[in-house]
């Protein structure tokens, strides 16, 4: 049972070792939007869109990266949060902060109708339900066309802004996503750490274990699905309003594949991996420029050789992790 | 003497298969009472039974006055009563630490808006939960490693954390599937310890064992399952030379070592 | 037209496009049964096949049905080029079932972004098989592409259940979906017959295209559709009974084809994800089978 500790300066250099590296996700975010920031224009677009998606992942990771459950319909809850928020602001021009809560909200309710008879489902059941979701509503976008203008899409979605006051410039929207970004970040970094956290995880690691601990599980896993719905909408709600236009595409099937080759780019489960993956992927295909066409090409092969030969993604890189194997 | 559980004609069926069958005893509030029998005879089956992971097919099982027949094993763990698994069920990728705040769940509250904004009362239970933790560590001579993943640590040492994890859902009935499986002499020495250091702080124990010096050591009271059936119950010593015990022992080859 | 003859109507196109979604539901099946694996990119083989056709009919001459084995074979080699470069990597490794279905999925968009690129996004279409005015029966018209459609797939379903039946690759396929690692254990070549239910799967989806395609189009992305219909065949038919998924897709092409009836054709694969989160939720295990 006397197991050798480890000592103290072994402690100090694993310290040495991990902690550059784990600031390194940060670092690197923190320079791509710098740079974004200074140079203007183009990037600053780019990068603008990226930090939303930063969003989307960052609560997609909190249902499958923490609960360890299956969603191919984050987009659905994209779609409904993005569409109120554009159908509220234009067709009745509402102010834009709170057709976005409500396109919050919106989607939240929805999540809960929908939550609770599609998590009793389990394995491939689930993954096709929730695809279903995201599929119905991508139809329910296309046909609903008194509302939605369907293919055609709404634009003329006024930009973000608090009460006349409207951001415009692309550096404004940058500071503003930039900080709504950072913010989703540390909500879900503080969940991880807390006690809800604690049973998303436990939950995600062992259904049985947690009920004989007390957890309700099919609450808990509707918390986390409401969660990463709320993330979903927001992220939505500010792509309409960055963008100033919004179509069925946009929510698409695209955007799940999209949202998942960042997730396990920089780490699925881990804190800083939504980050950093949202910004790499959005800028890869700006470098590989001029192969617009190419892109959901690129991000599917990706996606796969990811699954295939880094299941952790950057994430193994700047997380300690052990490996299995007894302590003694 | 005050019964903790008490189980009535107890009967579970997979199709044709009676994995236990017509089953009855009380378990009294003080002390250790260890189910034993042969490889199949039921004993897990019976522990979901009574922890609410199987529905029974027919029977009564009465948890402090309450018939719990159709409880989810979380509302009983709300009620006290709380299981370990044959297969160790950890958190692997947790923190052992972690692991043992997750047993706390039950008797803490803060939500997830609390978990953002981090209110005076939270960080308090936090702190509660860290302090309680660590404490349970202690007593299972893991708090070297709790910083440390699940995963790493041994068989031996994950048996314990699991046993301490569910001591910290501060249960009144604690189930232990086979606690010593897997533990070498001088951890089994260690858990009998602290079995019966948890029996003496009031909590009941029920126990599954394959290992006869630990059940003679640590129980009070035996009951004996064989093909579903329970053929023998009383003090160990009783038990031990109860002819159909001997039997179904294998002509008590098992038995007679001890 | 009376009600009668306009229902009759309405039954038998469904039961045209259910034969489709049967016959990509029991694509499903063949290599769930196999493996375990639900194959998210089960659509991305009906796309092909009639793709491929259309493309080997117009650019390069081929007659119809030299054109139509050309793509049912090359699908069926894309099949296993699946399994071999994406699935078997996975599996080797035990890959959980959600990765799984992510890798098949993504596989799926691949394809699809692919065939964007090299062909465009323009719906396509296929001629009928033969051209001749549609048969009457009182006053409702089956057109000879239903017949084709009809014929074929029944055809399929008993050649499938003679080879599952009767030879002794089937018995060894029937073997690992009931207990693959006893299979291992009695010398049957696991990874070899995930392999080939990839290829078998694939070459009934591009049937499934083939068949289809010249009573409406096809495109870069009508696979996934496609996909879920065949799903929810296969879920109706309790998953993994390759004539219980037929089934399932004569049902769904015959609910969906009434709710086209009924509500216009915008709401066709609204009627048919409905129908299968009402599955899902209501009776995961199928008609036949146990509801859970
Ligand atoms: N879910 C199940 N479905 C069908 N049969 C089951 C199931 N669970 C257990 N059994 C059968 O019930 C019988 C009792 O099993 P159980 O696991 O309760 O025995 P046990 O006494 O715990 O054995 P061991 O000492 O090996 O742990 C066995 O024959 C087993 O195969
Ligand atoms: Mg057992």
């Amino acid at each position: 049972m006397t197991l050798p500790n480890t000592t103290s300066t072994e402690r100090a250099g694993l310290l040495l070792r991990a902690w550059p590296l784990q600031l390194l996700p940060w670092a690197v975010s923190a320079a791509i939007v710098g740079y974004a920031f200074i140079v203007g224009g183009y990037v600053a677009t780019v990068i603008a869109f990226a930090l939303v998606y930063v969003v989307f992942v960052t609560g997609l990771n909190l249902f499958m990266g923490f609960a360890n459950q299956v969603s191919f319909g984050q987009n659905a809850f994209a779609g409904l949060g993005g569409y109120a928020s554009a159908i509220l602001t234009t067709t009745y021009n509402w102010p834009v902060l709170p057709a976005m809560i409500a396109g919050i909200v919106l989607a939240v309710v929805i999540a809960l109708i929908i939550g609770y008879p599609t998590l009793r489902l389990k394995g491939h059941y689930l993954a096709m339900a929730t695809l279903a979701i995201g599929l119905i509503t991508y139809e329910i976008a296309v046909e609903w066309q008194s509302m939605t203008q369907g293919y055609l899409g709404i634009s003329g979605i006024p930009p973000l802004g608090i009460g006349s006051y409207e951001i415009i410039s692309d550096r404004g929207q940058l500071a503003i996503l930039s900080i709504v970004a950072l913010l989703a970040v540390f909500i879900a970094a503080r969940i991880k750490s807390s006690r809800m956290g604690r049973a998303f995880l436990a939950l995600g690691a062992s259904e049985n274990a947690a009920l004989a601990l007390g957890i309700n599980v099919s609450r808990t896993k509707l918390i986390a699905f409401l969660t990463a719905a709320a993330f979903a909408a927001l992220a939505g709600a500010l792509f309409v309003h960055v963008v100033g236009y919004v179509s069925p595409e946009v929510f698409g099937l695209h955007m799940v594949i999209l949202g998942f080759t960042m997730l396990y780019v920089g780490g699925i489960g881990s804190i800083a991996g939504p980050l950093i993956g949202a910004l790499l992927i959005s800028l890869l295909p700006e470098v590989l420029r001029g192969f617009k066409d190419y892109q959901d090409l690129f991000y599917g092969t990706a996606l796969i050789l990811l699954l295939i030969y880094a299941p952790r993604g950057l994430a193994a890189f700047f997380e300690r992790r052990e490996r299995t194997g007894s302590a003694s | 003497m005050i019964t903790r559980l008490s189980i009535n004609n107890l009967t579970k069926r997979f199709g044709g298969l009676v994995a236990v069958g017509e089953v009855s005893f009380d378990v009294p509030v003080d002390g250790v009472t260890a189910v034993i029998g042969p490889n199949g005879a039921g004993k897990t089956t019976l522990f979901s039974l009574i922890s609410g992971f199987l529905p029974p097919t027919e029977g009564t099982i009465r948890f402090e006055d309450d018939n719990i027949v159709g409880l989810t094993p979380d509302k009983l763990a709300a009620r006290g009563l709380v299981r370990t698994f044959q297969l160790v069920q950890l958190f692997p990728e947790m923190s052992v630490l972690d692991n043992v705040k997750v047993g706390q769940h039950l008797h803490t509250s803060s939500g997830l808006l609390a978990a953002v904004l981090r209110p005076r009362a939270t960080r308090a239970e936090e702190a509660q939960v860290e302090a309680k933790a660590r404490e349970l560590l202690d007593l299972a001579r893991l708090s070297h490693l709790a910083d440390r993943p699940a995963k790493i640590l041994s068989y031996g040492q994950q048996r314990l954390l699991e046993l301490v994890r569910a001591l910290a859902a501060q249960p009144r009935l604690i189930l232990l599937d086979e606690p010593a499986a897997g533990l070498d002499a001088n951890e089994s020495k260690h858990l009998a310890a602290m079995i019966r250091q948890i029996a003496a702080s009031g909590v009941t124990v029920l126990l599954i064992e394959h290992d006869m010096s630990l059940v003679m050591s640590v129980a009070d009271r035996v009951i004996v399952l064989d093909f579903g059936r329970k053929i023998a119950e009383g003090t160990p010593a009783e038990v031990r030379a109860h002819p159909a015990v001997l039997e179904a022992y294998l002509g008590g080859v098992e038995i007679a070592d001890v | 037209m009376s009600d009668f003859t306009y229902f009759a109507q309405v039954l038998v196109s469904g039961l045209g496009t259910g034969c489709i979604y049967g016959l990509i539901g029991i694509g499903f099946c063949v290599i769930y049964n196999a493996s375990g694996i639900v194959n998210f990119a089960q659509g991305a083989f009906v796309m092909l096949g009639g793709m491929i056709t259309q493309v080997a009919l117009t650019r390069l001459g081929l007659p119809l049905p030299i054109a139509a084995i050309i793509a049912i074979l090359l699908v069926a080699i894309s099949g296993t080029v699946l399994e071999r470069v994406v699935v078997r990597p996975l599996w080797d490794r035990n890959a959980t079932m959600f990765v799984m279905i992510l890798a098949t999925l993504a596989a799926q968009i691949v394809v699809e972004r692919a065939t964007l690129l090299a062909v465009g996004d323009q719906p396509r279409t296929l001629p009928v098989f033969t051209d001749l005015p549609p048969l009457k029966f009182g006053g409702v018209a089956v057109s000879l592409q239903l017949i084709w459609i009809l014929v074929t797939s029944c055809l399929i379903v008993a050649g499938l259940a003679v080879f599952f039946q009767k030879t002794k690759t089937g018995k060894a396929m029937r073997a690992c979906a009931i207990d693959r690692e006893a299979a291992a254990l009695q010398g049957i070549p696991v990874k070899r017959m995930l392999a080939l239910s990839f290829a078998l799967s694939a070459g009934l989806g591009a049937l499934a295209g083939v068949l289809i395609t010249p009573t409406q189009y096809t495109a870069f992305n009508v696979g996934v559709p496609f996909a879920i219909s065949g799903f929810i065949a296969a879920i109706v038919g309790g998953f993994g009974k390759p004539s219980g998924a037929f089934l399932g897709g004569l049902l769904l092409g015959v609910v969906q084809a009434a709710a086209i009836a009924g509500f216009g054709s915008g709401l066709k694969n609204v009627a048919a994800l409905s129908m299968l989160l009402i599955f899902l939720f209501l009776r995961p295990g199928g008609i036949v089978g146990a509801s859970k």
